[in-house]
């Protein structure tokens, strides 16, 4: 019997082909390996808060093997002297423990902090995002939903964690969050004590917290975060208007193999800054806090900074308490309206925008196409009040630092804050509505009339005036260059934009088509010159 | 009262530091309000000072304490008024505070004030040390009170013990990282970062401006010794497990950091990546 | 492979035959792209294979990658052989965090930008365009998915049948509720058991009154705190100093003579007279804002600041909320001495400590 060469060369191609036998996996893979992203710096800012969840589970992971959630009584004996000797519970021991006796223990631990507060500021930073370009109206509303919720379930998960060490500064936050939980009318006293396990502290809020933050919370991020992205799967990303792009295509580079290198890299250098942050900035600082002690407490005393706008909002809030003198007398404090209920509004506003926008302007078709800032001064101009209204309040709730460090009374700042949260909102949709109104004229100006070439020249009867460069190069029929729609995209303003000089710096700042890009192959032009675009500018722009 | 009121501007003007252009407004101002004070002081310096001179000359004073009384009059006399009487509106009454409190605050630069204001600030101090401890010895010969005891302040301290006093004592306003905090109305605690061992000790000891004392009985002088190498030995040391520790003002500098250079620099790579290449 | 690419018309074209041997791998890669209604509209090579360029580019991705492999070798000896070990002062085990993080950052960000420029620089670039086909299912599908509903909902026969509609919905009902019960029933404390939230650690036992006493243990006489002083105080029973009593910590205060004056006036007008003792008064630390410990006592204003949200009480009003969210005063502690000499609470506090709840009498 003839013995058969065993090809090495032909062994992937049969194995693929016995997959396929069993799985039938080609052809979903073909649709898989070809699927087209649009290619812009802005869609990448989502990619920083996944990357960072990813950092968060790996370090997280390791923190559990070390980390013992219990408040029962010890006295420190590790290797940190100022507080060997001192009683604590065992939580926070098993912390100190992390930080001081276990081998890299402490880089694990700021890094994983540091991978927190990445993971919220790039989630706040990803809405705004989303929120000015309009990339949550139809058929999107239900990714902003489940996005907005990350928001708030990360919210959860850093507050959770953030008191698990439970050091001096930490007790003090959940101090507070108890004081707010108590503050709900009527059943108040019933949730606290139901949540502590009797009376703060209780003994065993750092266990239920710790199963939520370790398992419940993530779970739910887990899920949320697989909803979120199959979804952006499935009705495939929003893109920039400009030349060839419509509402019925996506006009970018295929998942693989580019894309995909492009996020891997991604992946790599952001758990790489997370690293770099976790060695070389000290966050949370647990050994100096001190155990918790309902007695102590220190100048200054913070939350993260996602919760900072809370603890801003409480500290503007006027001593306004109301008695209800039914029976014994009952009492809403003043706490809880900026922490419960201002917290309600939001989540509700946030949800609800996308339909609050889409009923006020009657609009319910599809959008696939993003529409600049500028384009909708409306909808810039409120998410400027909301950001100007989040800024105020959180640098509120640092209000005492900075008047610690710039001399300012602190009296003075509380009032400025709350001054500041009444004018700044209205000042900031005021200003953004013109600004945007007045970018968009200039826009229409070079469209009309071309761009500014710097060049003066006198005319015979003495005036002076500027010469334009039309964009257009075709004559129109009265000797002017015709002028040009309004698109809602890029509108060069420097004579190098159009190819006098090419472009100052190659490659920084500019998305990957250039408003003109040279067509494919000569005499067919890759795209229709003009294709058929639904939306041109906004609503608002065209009246 | 003439002499009086020349030797006062004379002074005033030290105090101040050296003389600066300043604009006519503000000599206008200025001018204003020396007449101002120059008739209210012509008016009451009888009432004010008749104590005082009455009270004069009774305790012999040693040499050290002579010294300090002829700097406390050149200096002092302004505010805390003849034989540290204080004057109404000025300066408090220097009767009992005893040498800690000069010690502290002449030390540290925060008397002689430069101006009146909320809260005296630190900066160079206008005396040596020998002149500091002429100008206490004075004050405690005058009518007694707390002094900071000689030698080493941290003898045989526990690090250990002065971190849990200094979290139930001192960290409320100084903060865990002892860089200070503000308090009401513009007042502060001041950062314990240029504090040395005797003003710690001595601000324990006089509770200068709103800082409550800590006496004796309170804060026995091993628990103080505790507390001062706890500061110095374990807040103070610039270098510390996990890095830059960002000026040690909590979450507040850690959200910026966040902010201004994580996302600052992770957007760059966006940029970067979608960019042209 | 060609660097440009012929475009064919998108629309009414033949279906290549991928067997055709003249084909190359390139055009059944958009052959099979445009099965899935891609157009790879714009190919081109970046680097012209076998040039300087790419050469130069390959240089610089591999430094990245062994830029990597000597950082993640300097973190693992690092690692292992580096002082690491908390000593007082500068040692160098001050290093150690910085060490691994500089090491491993480099490490990670060596790999990511070795990938970034192999996937920017090397790779060719690309535009295809893809339909989106994101309208809505045809009317037809639409009336087939709603039809079979339908049909289910027939084919249940629960319109026929309404006993079993509602008797399924009365059986599920309690047991979703037997679902939550162990949670909700396990979870939930009442929060008035003994009374607690009106009571704390002063409260007399067995008519013996409670010594006011020190973090460590000693009880306190009026000697032990300055004038201008403050002293924080705790209850002189088992667990007193502890989180267990941790509504119970107290800011002892010795006032001065005018001071205590105008606090005793106070104190006369709430019908607190004999609260105080001496030039001695003594207030809840618990905030009755968020609970916070109140501690920033300003001994010359005699403001008490707390630092969480920045409420000011004043003490020679009856620690009036004078400033900030705080909208009720902090409780009183009435004490007296014994008669060994030592602070002790006259009785509980006669109002509620810490933060404001609803049934708050």
């Amino acid at each position: 019997m003839k013995r058969r060469k065993f090809d090495v060369a032909a062994v992937p191609a049969k194995s693929a082909g016995a997959l396929d036998d069993r799985f039938q996996a080609a052809t979903p893979l073909r649709k898989v390996l070809n699927k087209v992203f649009p290619d812009h710096w802005s869609f990448l800012l989502g990619e920083i808060a996944l990357f960072s969840f990813i950092v968060l589970v790996l370090t997280g992971v390791f923190l559990t093997f070390f980390f013992e959630p219990a408040m029962t009584e010890v006295v420190y004996d590790g290797s940190y002297a100022p507080l060997r000797g001192t009683p604590m519970s065992a939580a926070y021991a098993s912390s100190l423990d992390l930080s001081f006796d276990v081998r890299g223990g402490l880089v694990m631990r700021q890094m994983h902090h540091w991978a927190a507060l990445l993971f919220m500021a790039s989630i706040v930073v990803h809405m705004l995002r989303v929120f000015f370009t309009g990339a949550f109206r139809k058929p999107r509303e239900t990714n902003w939903i489940i996005g907005s919720l990350l928001f708030w379930v990360g919210f959860l998960a850093g507050f959770t964690g953030y008191s698990l060490p439970d050091d001096g500064l930490s007790g003090t936050g959940l101090r507070i969050a108890s004081g707010i939980m108590l503050s709900i009318p009527v059943i108040g006293s019933w949730v606290t004590s139901s949540i502590f396990g009797g009376e703060f502290p209780g003994t065993i809020i750092i266990s239920r917290f710790f199963i939520a933050h370790v398992l419940l919370i993530p779970g739910l991020l887990v899920a949320l975060i697989s909803a979120h992205l199959g979804l952006v799967f499935k009705q495939k990303h929003t893109q920039w208007p400009g030349p060839g792009r419509t509402n019925e295509n996506v006009v970018g580079e295929r998942f693989f193999p580019r894309y995909v290198l492009k996020q891997g890299g991604f992946f790599m250098v952001v758990f790489g800054v997370i690293a770099l942050f976790g060695g070389l900035f000290q966050i949370n600082p647990i050994w100096y806090f001190g155990p918790y002690e309902a007695w102590v407490v220190s100048a200054a005393s913070q939350p993260d900074w996602y919760v900072m706008f809370l603890d801003g909002s409480t500290r503007l809030m006027p001593a306004w308490q109301i008695d209800i003198p039914i029976g014994d007398g009952y009492v809403i404090p003043p706490l809880f309206w900026p922490t419960v209920v201002l917290p309600g509004i939001l989540v509700g506003l946030s949800l609800m925008y996308p339909f609050l926008e889409a009923r006020r302007l009657k609009d319910h078709r599809h959008h696939n196409l993003l529409q600049r800032p500028r384009d909708v001064p409306a909808r810039t101009a409120a998410g400027a009040m909301a950001l100007a209204f989040f800024i105020v309040l959180t640098l509120s709730g640092g209000n005492d630092v900075i008047a610690d460090k710039f001399h300012i009374s602190l009296n003075a700042m509380t009032w400025a804050g709350r001054v500041g949260i009444l004018i700044l909102p209205p000042l900031a949709y005021y200003f953004t509505h013109r600004i945007c109104l007045g970018l968009q004229q200039h826009d229409r100006e070079v469209l009309a009339h071309g761009v500014e070439t710097g060049i003066i020249k006198r005319l015979p009867d003495g005036r002076f005036v500027e010469v334009h460069q039309p964009l257009s190069a075709a004559e129109g029929h009265d000797g002017h260059a015709p002028a040009l729609d309004y698109v809602g995209w890029v509108v060069p303003k420097k004579m190098n934009r159009l190819g006098a000089l090419g472009p100052a710096i190659r490659g920084f700042f500019y998305p990957i088509e250039k408003p003109a890009e040279a067509p494919v192959s000569p005499g067919h032009p890759p795209v229709e010159p003009r294709p058929e675009r639904e939306e041109i500018g906004s609503g608002e722009s065209r009246r | 009262m003439t002499s009086d009121n020349d030797r006062r501007r004379g002074l005033l003007a030290r105090l101040r530091g050296r003389p600066v252009a300043r604009s006519r407004g503000r000599r206008r101002l200025g001018a204003a309000v020396r007449l101002t004070a120059a008739l209210m002081l012509a008016g009451g310096a009888y009432t004010v000072f008749a104590p005082g001179v009455q009270a004069q000359d009774n305790p012999p004073l040693s040499a050290a304490a002579n010294e300090g009384k002829a700097l406390f009059d050149v200096s002092c006399v302004t505010c805390h008024g003849r034989n540290a009487q204080g004057v109404e509106g000025r300066g408090p009454s220097l009767i009992g505070v005893g040498s800690a409190s000069v010690e502290f605050q002449v030390s540290s630069g925060r008397m002689p004030l430069a101006r009146q204001e909320a809260q005296a600030q630190r900066k160079p101090p206008s005396f040596t040390d020998e002149q500091t401890r002429q100008i206490g010895q004075y004050i405690q010969e005058l009518g007694g009170g707390p002094q900071v005891p000689q030698g080493n302040l941290r003898e045989g301290a526990n690090l250990a013990t002065g971190g849990e006093l200094f979290r139930i004592n001192c960290s409320q306003c100084h903060a865990f990282g002892a860089g200070g905090g503000a308090l009401s109305s513009g007042k502060f605690a001041p950062t314990l970062k240029p504090a040395s061992d005797r003003q710690i000790y001595a601000a324990m000891l006089s509770g200068p401006q709103n800082m409550p004392v800590f006496g004796d009985n309170q804060i026995t002088p091993e628990q103080k010794a505790d507390i001062i190498a706890y500061i110095q030995e374990n807040l103070k040391a610039t270098q510390d497990q996990g890095g830059f520790n960002l000026g040690r003002y909590g979450p507040s500098t850690e959200g910026l950091a966040i902010f201004l250079v994580g996302i600052v620099a992770l957007v760059f790579t966006t940029l970067w990546i979608a960019g042209k290449s | 492979m060609s660097t440009h690419t012929e475009h064919q018309a998108p629309q009414g074209r033949e279906p290549l035959d991928v067997n055709d041997p003249r084909l190359s791998r390139f055009d059944i890669v958009q052959e099979g792209a445009r099965r899935d209604d891609i157009e790879i509209v714009h190919y081109e090579q970046q680097v012209v294979p076998g040039t300087k360029a790419e050469r130069r580019l390959a240089r610089t991705i591999a430094l990245f990658f062994l830029l990597t492999g000597a950082a993640a070798t300097a973190f693992l000896v690092i690692y292992i052989w580096w002082p690491w070990q908390w000593e007082p002062g500068r040692g160098g085990d001050k290093w150690y965090t910085p060490l691994l993080g500089v090491t491993l950052g480099i490490a990670l960000l060596g790999i990511g930008f070795g990938i970034l420029t192999w996937g920017k620089k090397l790779l060719a670039k690309e535009v295809s365009i893809q339909d989106r086909h994101d309208q809505p299912s045809s009317a037809e599908d639409r009336r087939i998915a709603g039809e079979t509903m339908l049909f289910l909902a027939d084919e249940m026969g629960i319109r026929r049948r309404p006993l079993l509609g509602v008797s399924l919905v009365a059986g599920l009902l309690p047991v979703g509720a037997v679902v939550a019960a162990p949670l909700i029933g396990g979870l939930i404390t009442n929060p008035h058991k003994n009374n607690q939230m009106f009571t704390t650690g002063f409260k007399p036992q067995d008519g013996k009154k409670i010594r006011l006493i020190r973090e460590d243990g000693r009880p306190i006489r009026p000697a032990d705190v300055s004038v201008g002083g403050q002293l924080t105080v705790f209850p002189g029973i088992d667990g007193g100093v502890s989180n267990r009593h941790a509504d119970s910590p107290t800011l002892l205060i010795h006032l001065r003579e005018d001071d205590a004056q105008k606090s005793r006036a106070a104190n006369a007008r709430e019908g607190h007279g004999d609260y105080m003792w001496g030039n001695f008064a003594a207030f809840s630390k618990i905030c009755t804002h968020a609970g916070c410990p109140a501690s920033l006592y300003e001994q010359q204003t005699n403001r008490l600041l707390c630092p969480c949200h920045q409420s000011q009480f004043l003490i020679t009003d009856n620690a009036k909320p004078v400033f900030g969210p705080a909208s009720r005063r902090l409780p009183q502690l009435p004490i007296e001495v014994d008669e060994e000499g030592f602070f002790v609470a006259k009785s509980d506090y006669t109002e509620t400590i810490g933060p404001d709840f609803w049934e708050r009498p």
